[in-house]
């Protein structure tokens, strides 16, 4: 056996002990084994070693459980507190789509009566009740279910 | 054969959804199970990976209640215990650079460091068993990138993939710390019979 056969064995030795090893380099370390009293030791190490982490027992401190609840459920409560409520989510998105649709009507229907007390053009008028209504309500109407999916994504990305 | 696997995803699976509803709920019963049940695990990892006892208290803290905070990104199709390692893992390396940043600025200040603690080694303490106990002093040396993928795959029974997903590296790197690591430990155990 060449020396350099050794260290291929024990490429595969620390494979299968990883886990990571092929059923070809398994099979060859098979038929290897027996007859390699070397490699049967460096085998053998290497299950002390693994079976040597597994004798370490660390000891916790006793309060740490109920320290660690009891900080959970004070900002469970902070978080809960801090969370605007889903019903006031609901209405003022009601209310951002009746401003949406009210303006946009007034904006269609009056924008010429308006234009014409106010010696305006039409489009002019309805252009500032664009920007002043439709558009503010048309955002705030979008923002509110847009809120919890934008909150998700910060809270992914920290 | 087949049939028992199958259950056997099925379980950890609903296991998993039931875990990661509870947290998109933020159910505070839920996660004092969860604490109760990965407490000691959390422990021994942190311990693994900074080496030391102290501030592992306050980290595993941190870690709940960033579980807590940020529980609506576990989506329940992977185990929890690499998603809650990922968190803590975050959590140390950051302690660790901060730790290195007063370190660094005290010297730069021409100030003494903080004396080294007195405190043996946490491995020396925690080793039960005679193997273990040659293996302490190695664990105390070893870098943390070694120790934490062997505590990982072999405490924490954790895939090769699932460890990479915690500490962010690929798949080749943590089988290469791995054989690594149980080389450096595995010539302590032997008296260094099989250095190359």
């Amino acid at each position: 056996m060449q020396a350099d056969d050794h260290a291929i064995m024990r490429e595969v030795i620390d494979k299968t002990l990883a886990g990571c090893v092929s059923p070809e380099e398994e099979q060859s370390l098979r038929e290897h084994l027996p007859a390699c009293a070397q490699c049967q030791e460096y085998l053998n190490a290497g299950s002390r070693v693994i079976a040597g982490l597994g004798g370490f027992s660390f000891e916790v401190n006793p309060g740490l459980q109920a320290k660690v609840v009891a900080s959970l459920k004070l900002r469970a409560e902070q978080l809960e507190a801090a969370q605007p409520s889903r019903r006031r989510m609901v209405w003022g998105c009601i209310a951002a789509v009746v401003l949406l649709v009210t303006g946009s009507a007034v904006a269609a229907q009056f924008g010429n009566l308006a234009a014409g007390s106010l010696h305006l053009q039409p489009n002019q008028v309805q252009r500032v009740l664009m920007a002043v209504w439709v558009l503010p309500s048309l955002c705030f109407a979008l923002l509110f279910p847009l809120l919890p999916l934008l909150r998700n994504r910060k809270e992914s990305v920290l | 054969m087949a049939e028992y696997d199958m259950t056997l995803a099925v379980g950890v699976s609903s296991d998993t959804q039931r875990i990661a509803r509870g947290l998109r709920q933020r159910d505070v019963t839920l996660l004092q199970a969860l604490v109760e049940q990965y407490q000691y695990r959390l422990v021994r990892y942190l311990i693994y990976l900074l080496g030391r006892r102290d501030d592992v208290d306050d980290l595993v803290q941190e870690t709940w209640l960033r579980v807590l905070e940020r529980g609506q990104s576990y989506d329940g199709r992977s185990r929890f215990e690499p998603w809650l390692f990922t968190i803590a893992r975050h959590l140390a390396i950051d302690h660790m650079r901060k730790r290195r940043t007063v370190s660094l600025e005290a010297e730069d200040d021409g100030e003494p460091q903080s004396p080294a603690s007195g405190d043996p080694s946490p491995f020396v303490l925690a080793a039960r068993t005679e193997d273990s106990q040659r293996l302490a002093q190695s664990m105390q040396t070893l870098d943390f990138i070694y120790r934490e993928v062997l505590m990982l795959r072999f405490q924490e029974d954790l895939s090769l993939q699932e460890v990479a997903a915690v500490i962010g590296a690929p798949v080749s790197t943590v089988a290469s710390r791995i054989y690594r690591g149980l080389r450096t430990l595995r010539e302590q155990l032997e008296g260094g019979k099989h250095a190359s």
